[in-house]
């Protein structure tokens, strides 16, 4: 069943049509890759199913629920989360803190409750400090756990973002760019875990330029080329589809 | 440093606090350090408006003429008792601060500065013009001592006492926020808006609570010295004491509480410096103060130029060489 | 009539200082993104400096240009020692530390020329114009004139130059213009020159009418701030318009409800449009892109 509908979205900087009458679907319990050429329309398309950039066209219906014209933190709370090409970590905090952010987005308790350490905060930040262990762990960074943010290497923040998006506990996961900085032994690990976060039951969407990684992982891949949608379909398929080579060969060859 | 050693320590700084009056005999050396602890409650709402959640605020000292004026009109006007007063001072600058926080908050950084900036010009107009309420230039005097019932606390050990009391309960206020949720998210708001925003946090609501927070901590403090001194005019709630403020927070460090409370107490004590030297000529002393000023500026543009984490990240720093981390 | 007329020019004259304080807002925005609290202290320091060089001996025409350069030069040593340090990224820290030197600066003319107002003589001596039965002084012409001559000589600089060029660029995408081989930091320090030498015109060519001190400062930086914040920040041609909008307001304010109240419009009218409209009355829809 189709978790995610994306119909015909257009989003437009000036003269620019950053993403030009996009549709595809994503169904539940999958892992879909969005592919394309630099300046395709991948982290636009991105923002415009997270409230962050809105649409001059289009819908997009997380589980039936309209998502264009809603604010981010709203996306988040019906259950889509996202990380950003350029991350965007809280320095100050250690990687625990900066998933503990995350593991709250649901919770009512507010200032007054803290600033009087009553037992019921006190009790929901000890559970949030217990699932952001888990989910490092899940994710295989627990070393990392009480370092500040801004002393993580780049490809570890990419993870601890990922940890922090899956907090907010997302029936729709959208990933930008995860595998940049990993190395080739880090990026096989982040496959089992993509896998194991789909068997997990959340569904995910991921902008990669790696194509290993695309290839392996991927049950569905959508190409972008300039704004539109040039190709759709499993892994195989779109490998020897001739408007795709045709598309990556008129690029520079690092993407290829 | 380990938890229960750090919680000694600050039983150990409280206890030191509260045996000031004890050593410091004289009336007049112990109101400067009365009216160190009056900027620390101020300051201690702005470690966390800038310290925490990384907004910029050059207008507190008009949340603390609204307290000291609210203070002043119910006790000498209305008769209130000083109970009743100083709540109101609270209610009415923290409902300013929402006032001006929600439309500004709404927008980026240097917004919310320049509208605080405008938003003390406009209350110091205020307080010269609404001569009714504020006595105009001339102030308004008569204002009793604090009062809890029939005991009255006019000697200035009492003051101190009440004073710092109040800035322990902001401490411990403000240290239980920072260590729980809503201090992670005023972080993250720092941090990223947009990963904030990603993570779910509602950034206008954190940042205008600590905003009505402060708000609220700077006008307390202004209907407390509206009691220790007996008489409020505008020209102690001007943009310089703003920015007095801003050079304590600035100074202290951000992401600590120690920090710009250490620094509250340590500039408060340059700017009675001619009081404090035994046996200053009064033209020395009157020299001295034009260079108050200085300091201020020359405290904000080089601990934001050479040293951004201020009094608190040297402090970090100088531990984390000896220490075995 | 006359009376609407006189409060009219009496704003016009008012108005064109705020709009070269705006223009100053408005250069150093463009290029960091952040708002430069130093601002007013630049028109302090052209009023003061050039009342020291005329006091030191100087014809009025060689001590306004000495003091407009120093002011200038000042501006850049300013970027130099303190902006740059910082780097890009975050203008919090440039606003707090433009805080600071607003505070030094004012300091610095407290006690190099002491506490006392300063006043320069007026450009042309002579009595008052008279049109249409109001009356303009010799000096409000001065000003206009300059202020005229400085925003023609900033749109030529802007148009046809290539330093022009390189600013509007840098302004429109900092990165993008280090791609084409834009020196950023210089267009920085640029605009800090520029800025302060409009706030030294401003604060030489009212001199005459207001006198000067140390303090002054402030006050005019936050009607300068109205005036560019009215034109919707970032607009050179916009701040020009807050600028004389904001003069004419006051002025109206003042003649027709109360002088008492005169202050407080550049406040009211700084909240408003932060609050209300913080695109300004110009300014086009003002969407931050992510």
């Amino acid at each position: 069943m189709s978790l995610l509908q994306i119909r015909e979205v257009t989003k437009r900087f000036g003269g620019l049509t950053a993403v030009d009458a996009v549709s595809f679907d994503v169904f539940e319990g999958t892992i879909k890759a969005v592919i394309g050429p630099n300046g395709a329309g991948k982290s636009t398309l991105f923002n415009t199913l997270t409230g962050y950039d809105r649409p001059e066209a289009g819908s997009v219906r997380c589980d039936g629920r309209e998502l264009v014209g809603r604010k981010p933190r709203d996306t988040v709370l019906i259950g889509v989360a996202r990380t950003f090409q350029n991350t965007q970590l809280f320095d100050e905090l250690t990687a625990a803190e900066n998933v503990m952010v995350g593991c709250q987005a649901h919770q009512r308790r507010g200032f007054a409750a803290a600033m009087l350490r009553l037992p019921s905060s006190a009790r929901e930040d000890r559970d949030a400090r217990a699932e952001a262990g888990r989910l490092l762990r899940l994710i295989g960074i627990e070393e990392w756990l009480d370092t500040p943010a801004f002393d993580l290497p780049a490809g570890i923040r990419r993870l601890v973002e990922m940890a922090r998006a899956l907090a907010t506990k997302p029936r729709l996961l959208l990933l930008d760019e995860p595998a940049a900085g990993l190395s080739a032994g880090e990026t096989g690990e982040l496959v089992r875990t993509l896998e194991r976060v789909r068997d997990g039951g959340v569904t995910v969407v991921v902008v990669e330029h790696d194509m290993g990684l695309v290839m392996e992982v991927s049950d569905e891949i959508v190409v972008l080329d300039r704004g539109r949608k040039i190709a759709e379909g499993p892994p195989r398929m779109i490998q020897k589809d001739p408007a795709v080579i045709a598309a990556y060969l008129g690029e520079d060859s690092d993407d290829a | 440093m380990g938890r229960t050693l750090r919680a000694l320590a600050v039983l150990v700084a409280a206890v030191l606090v509260a045996c000031v009056p004890l050593v410091v005999t004289s009336p007049f050396y112990l109101q400067i350090y009365t009216f160190a602890g009056l900027n620390a409650l101020v300051v201690v709402g702005l470690a966390l408006l800038f310290g925490y959640a990384g907004q910029i605020s050059l207008g507190h000292a008009a949340f603390v003429g609204i307290g000291a004026y609210t203070c002043a009109y119910c006790t000498v006007t209305l008769h209130l008792p000083w109970l009743v007063a100083i709540v109101a001072a609270g209610a009415l600058s923290g409902a300013g601060g929402l006032i001006l926080a929600l439309p500004s908050l709404r927008l980026k950084g240097h917004y919310l500065a320049m509208a605080t900036l405008g938003f003390g010009q406009l209350m110091s107009l205020v307080f010269v013009e609404a001569v009714g309420v504020t006595g105009g230039v001339n102030g308004r005097g008569g204002i009793p001592f604090p009062s809890l019932g029939p005991v009255v606390l006019r000697s200035a050990a009492s003051l101190f006492w009440l004073v710092w009391a109040f800035v322990a309960v902001a401490v411990i206020v403000a240290y239980n926020l920072t260590s729980a949720r809503p201090g992670r998210a005023m972080r993250a708001v720092h941090g990223s808006e947009l990963g904030a925003q990603a993570s779910g946090v509602d950034i206008v609501s954190v940042k205008v609570r600590t905003f009505v927070l402060s708000a609220l901590l700077a006008g307390l403090s202004g209907a407390l010295y509206a009691g220790v001194v007996g008489f409020v005019s505008p020209s102690s709630f001007t943009l310089t004491t703003s920015i007095g403020f801003v050079a304590m927070t600035v100074l202290g460090g951000s992401g600590s509480l120690t920090g710009p409370l250490a620094a509250a107490v340590l500039l408060t004590f340059v700017q009675y410096l001619d009081s404090l030297i035994p046996g200053l000529p009064q033209a020395a002393a009157s020299k001295l103060q034009t260079y108050q000023q200085d300091i201020y500026g020359l405290a904000i543009v080089l601990v934001v130029v050479l040293a951004p984490r201020g009094l608190a990240g040297a402090w970090r720093r100088r531990r984390k060489g000896v220490g075995t981390a | 009539m006359t009376e609407l007329l006189q409060f009219l020019i009496a704003g016009l004259k008012n108005g064109a200082i705020y709009s070269l304080v705006a223009l100053g807002f408005t250069m150093v925005y463009a290029a960091t993104g952040a708002i430069n609290f130093a601002q007013g202290q630049f028109f302090m320091l052209g009023g003061m400096l050039g009342a020291a060089f005329v006091g030191a001996g100087l014809p009025l025409p060689l001590a306004a240009l000495a003091a407009v350069l120093a002011t200038a030069l000042i501006g850049a040593v300013f970027e130099l020692v303190a902006v740059r340090p910082i780097g890009d990224g975050d203008p919090l820290r440039i606003i707090m530390v433009t805080i600071g030197g607003s505070v030094l600066f004012s300091q610095l003319a407290l006690h190099v020329f002491g506490p006392d107002t300063r006043s320069l003589t007026t450009f042309t001596a002579g009595p008052s114009l008279k049109v249409l039965g109001a009356a303009v002084e010799r000096q409000t012409i001065w000003i206009w004139c300059l202020t005229a001559l400085a925003v023609a000589g900033l749109a030529l600089l802007y148009r046809r130059t290539m330093f022009g060029r390189a600013m509007r660029a840098t302004s429109l995408h900092r990165d993008a213009a280090r791609l084409v081989g834009i020196n950023a930091r210089a267009m920085v320090t640029a605009s800090f020159a520029l800025a302060a030498a409009l706030g030294a015109v401003a604060g030489l060519a009212v001199a005459p009418l207001t006198q000067t001190s140390f303090q002054v400062g402030s006050g005019v930086a936050v009607k300068g701030f109205a005036a560019a914040i009215l034109g919707g920040l970032g607009d050179p041609a916009a701040a020009v318009a807050g600028g004389l909008v904001l003069g004419i307001l006051e002025s109206l304010t003042a003649g027709y409800i109360d002088p008492t109240y005169k202050d407080g419009v550049a406040l009211i009218i700084l909240l408003l449009v932060l609050f209300v409209r913080h695109q300004g009355l110009f300014g086009g829809s003002g969407r931050e892109k992510v």
